[in-house]
């Protein structure tokens, strides 16, 4: 029966060639933007690795050049920020903190695991409490590490694997230049600070040392405030903080708003996505629709004869279904040549069950299309009378 | 002639209703998708308000320095070079410098508001054409004095003074008191060089002025005599970087900055690297793209095409008996296509304003005014055209090779 209606496709090839690039198009169309889609979603499901309630952040931008002064400032606006009875914990950092713009990136090398790219966030000992970050092994940076021959540096699970593989990464030395090391002195699980569509990368945190570096400036202050801590308290703040730092320029945005406007750059692009290809596959659809109904109306003298010679109207029902479905199969077979190119080739460093989950889903999606298209067509073939259709000749 | 093959199209759309409504949604539905984004495209590199002369502005937004080591480093160029270099070119009719706009806040009644400050010279309000509301721009007088007053847009008068009159009024910003002297219409945040929610005179930052450095945090808009002038303006552009690269005291370097167009320069810094020109890849990428898009909904229509015009077989075979020649017959079944694609063009810019509507009221692009304009409109025609022939050549040619005697039969194989 199967071999049958292969045969019967195949004979047609010609005029069937053009509904068989369309499905194959159609399939490749909805391959990609399923990929895409899920590649952002199963990212979302994975954890962050902290927590962003409640988090703010306050951008200093300074407008003079004397490093002396924008030092004391930075340290006098840190030690005001940290007595108001509204802020739990704060934190100085670059600008790369989470949900930013901004990122940082450094390579380090061990043994011969060489360049391996990692993003870098220079934090403070409080940081671990403003971002509420776990630890998996060791401890976080503290007051013992002033005095730390080494920089000590507090690396993620990714990083550890990329770098250690299986082995022990604590108290390991990672050369920076000549004469410095880092060393590690803990691991901690995951920190996806990009956005919460990106994949984790290597990521490792690097302690701020005030006494030691005297001439450096951090753009950023992360600060946890209590729950609940409103616009009323943020505008107070600002005044304050701008008596202390006149001429700098200070801004307040929350990390959730962050977030939001981070999410929309994914969102956005990816519903734009979503609606112009299932405009396109509806589309397809109606079409592909429109033509069985014109294709099965032209062979009725081929269904009435074969009605009269005992089949049964089952028998036609199905019969035209199967070979709807084996014309899907013949663009799918073509668009799933190419498609399983992706995960073969490793292209885009995405994982491979991204792109297999994407294929079959594709492939489940064209073939439930396909079926719901031959669906009214073919019962409207079922129910021919063979005598009437015999008769038109 | 084309009289009847319209009145003969018209007669056939009626005739399969269902066929007709699945030509005209797909065609409707493809042609909004590409006006929309054509609409985008015209809103962001396209003459607006109020950057309306397009053909005579030129913007310089990025000074690239690479070093012997190969080390670059990029971002704004600084008011000092643009002070001292670009403001003294000679072909230019003017030239702005206008700082990158930064994000400050401002309270009001335990209200935030996140504001964008833009310092500008006086320069910028001749050059630019704002659609001011109430009041004027700050003049040469206010700007050498370094007076604290600002223009702002409609939105932040409306969320900081309620919807009174606001000139005469005084705005505080970034801790900051301004005296607000003009009033003007929204700039969409995509237009990068003039968007601002508050301008103030550039005389206030000073301090920025003698920073010898080539990197900075500034723009320079250049305005032409006319458009002709434009190649050479870069011209002495490029000569007076070259001068620049010279006199550099670092031996070896290498200094890249251009003044372009909003599109060279978006082609420029996304696709060549920032140094060289894009804009014919730029072009190149984008047809390739709309090709693609409109590939699936043309063989769509093809296939549908077909199927329609098979009906028609003993039509063709009575005109190719009387004599019709093939060529015929194919100009007959294009114009027929066309005709309707033209139709679903026309419901597509019923669809695509709606949509246009539909971003706009969203707020998802900050004081955005997508809308349909002539240009837009002429490019959708085009783009009716294209598809219109990509979805009509084949099926007019199969049919026109129908042989009379089986076309006549009905049949075909």
């Amino acid at each position: 029966m199967i071999r049958h209606l292969f045969k019967l496709i195949w004979n047609r090839k010609k005029s069937n060639f053009l509904l068989i690039t369309e499905i194959f198009f159609s399939f490749m169309v909805l391959f990609a933007v399923l990929s895409f889609v899920f590649y952002n979603y199963c990212n979302y499901t994975k954890p962050l690795g902290f927590d962003h309630q409640d988090v703010w952040q306050l951008t200093l931008r300074t407008n003079s050049d004397s490093t002396a002064q924008n030092r004391l400032i930075q340290e006098q606006l840190l030690q005001r920020v940290k007595s108001f009875d509204e802020v739990e914990h704060v934190s100085l950092s670059n600008s790369n903190v989470p949900f930013a713009f901004s990122m940082m990136t450094n390579s380090l090398s061990y043994g011969s695991n060489k360049e391996v790219q990692a993003n870098v966030y220079d934090v403070q000992d409080d940081f671990k409490d403003v971002m509420k970050l776990q630890l998996q092994q060791g401890r976080w940076f503290g007051p013992q590490d002033d005095a730390s021959r080494h920089r000590p540096i507090v690396i993620n699970l990714m990083l550890k694997q990329k770098l250690f593989g299986e082995e022990e990464a604590i108290g390991k030395l990672i050369p920076i230049n000549d004469s410095t090391n880092y060393t590690v002195i803990g691991v901690m699980d995951y920190y996806r600070a990009y956005s919460e569509f990106n994949a984790e990368e290597p990521a490792f945190f690097s302690r701020i040392n005030l006494q030691q570096n005297e001439h450096a400036l951090w753009s950023s202050l992360l600060i946890r405030v209590k729950p609940g801590t409103g616009v009323a308290f943020e505008e107070k703040m600002v005044r304050e903080l701008s008596r202390i730092a006149q001429n700098w320029t200070l801004e307040v945005t929350t990390l959730e708003k962050m977030r939001k406007s981070k999410a929309r750059l994914t969102l956005v692009p990816m519903i734009a996505l979503g609606l112009v290809c299932g405009f396109l596959i509806f589309n397809v659809a109606l079409g592909l629709f429109g033509v069985l109904w014109h294709n099965i109306n032209r062979r009725h003298s081929e269904i009435g004869l074969r009605r009269a010679l005992g089949a049964s109207s089952a028998q036609i029902y199905r019969q035209f279904i199967g070979e709807v479905l084996v014309l899907a199969t013949f663009g799918l077979l073509l668009g799933v040549v190419f498609a399983i190119q992706l995960p073969l080739l490793e292209v885009m460093q995405v994982e491979s069950v991204v792109y297999i989950s994407a294929l079959f889903a594709a492939v489940g999606l064209i073939y439930l299309l396909t079926a719901l298209c031959a669906f009214y067509p073919s019962r409207q073939a079922a129910a021919i009378q063979p005598a009437v259709a015999l008769h038109e000749e | 002639m084309l009289k009847n093959y319209l009145k003969i199209a018209w007669k056939v759309l009626l005739r399969r209703r269902f066929f007709t409504f699945i030509s005209l949604f797909g065609i409707s539905f493809t042609l909004m998708v590409l006006m929309v984004v054509t609409s985008l495209f015209d809103h962001v590199f396209g003459p607006q308000m109020p950057e309306r002369e397009m053909n005579r502005l030129l913007f310089v937004n990025i000074m690239r320095k690479q070093l012997d080591n190969g080390h670059t480093q990029s971002g704004p160029p600084s008011y000092h070079f643009l002070n001292r270099h670009v403001r003294t070119l000679e072909t230019p009719e003017n030239v702005s410098v206008n700082s990158v706009f930064v994000t400050v806040n401002s309270y009001v009644n335990n209200r935030k508001l996140a504001l964008d400050l833009k310092f500008t010279d006086q320069a910028f309000w001749e050059i630019l054409d704002f659609n001011f509301l109430e009041g004027r721009a700050f003049g040469q007088q206010e700007t050498d004095n370094a007076s604290r007053v600002a223009v702002i847009n409609q939105s932040t008068r409306d969320k900081y003074f309620g919807s009174g009159e606001a000139v005469g009024q005084t705005i505080e910003v970034d801790q900051v008191k301004y005296r607000v002297i003009g009033v003007v219409e929204d700039v969409p945040v995509l237009r990068l060089h003039s968007y601002a929610d508050v301008w103030v005179p550039v005389t206030l930052r000073s301090k920025d002025f003698n920073k010898a450095d080539l990197n900075g945090e500034y723009f320079a808009t250049i305005k032409a005599r006319q458009s002709a002038d434009i190649p050479k303006i870069k011209e002495e552009y490029a000569q007076m970087m070259h001068q620049v690269e010279l006199s550099h005291p670092e031996k070896g370097i290498k200094l890249y900055s251009f003044p372009d167009s909003v599109l060279e320069s978006f082609a420029r810094n996304f696709l060549g690297n920032g140094r060289e020109n894009k804009t014919a890849f730029l072009y190149g990428i984008l047809a390739l793209v709309a090709f693609l898009f409109m590939l699936l909904p043309a063989i769509n229509l093809v296939n549908i095409n077909i199927s329609r015009i098979l009906e028609r077989s003993s039509e063709i075979g009575v005109r190719k008996a009387f004599g019709a020649s093939s060529a015929t017959i194919i100009g007959q079944f294009l114009i027929e296509n066309i005709f309707l694609t033209l139709l679903g063009g026309l419901l597509g810019f019923v669809l695509s304003a709606l949509v246009l509507e539909l971003i706009n009221d969203s707020g998802l692009i900050t004081y955005a005014d997508l809308s349909l304009n002539l240009r837009v409109f002429g490019w959708g025609l085009l783009l009716c055209l294209v598809f219109g022939l990509l979805s009509g050549v084949y099926p007019a040619f199969k049919m026109s090779r129908l042989q009379p005697v089986e076309a006549l039969k009905g049949g075909t194989k």
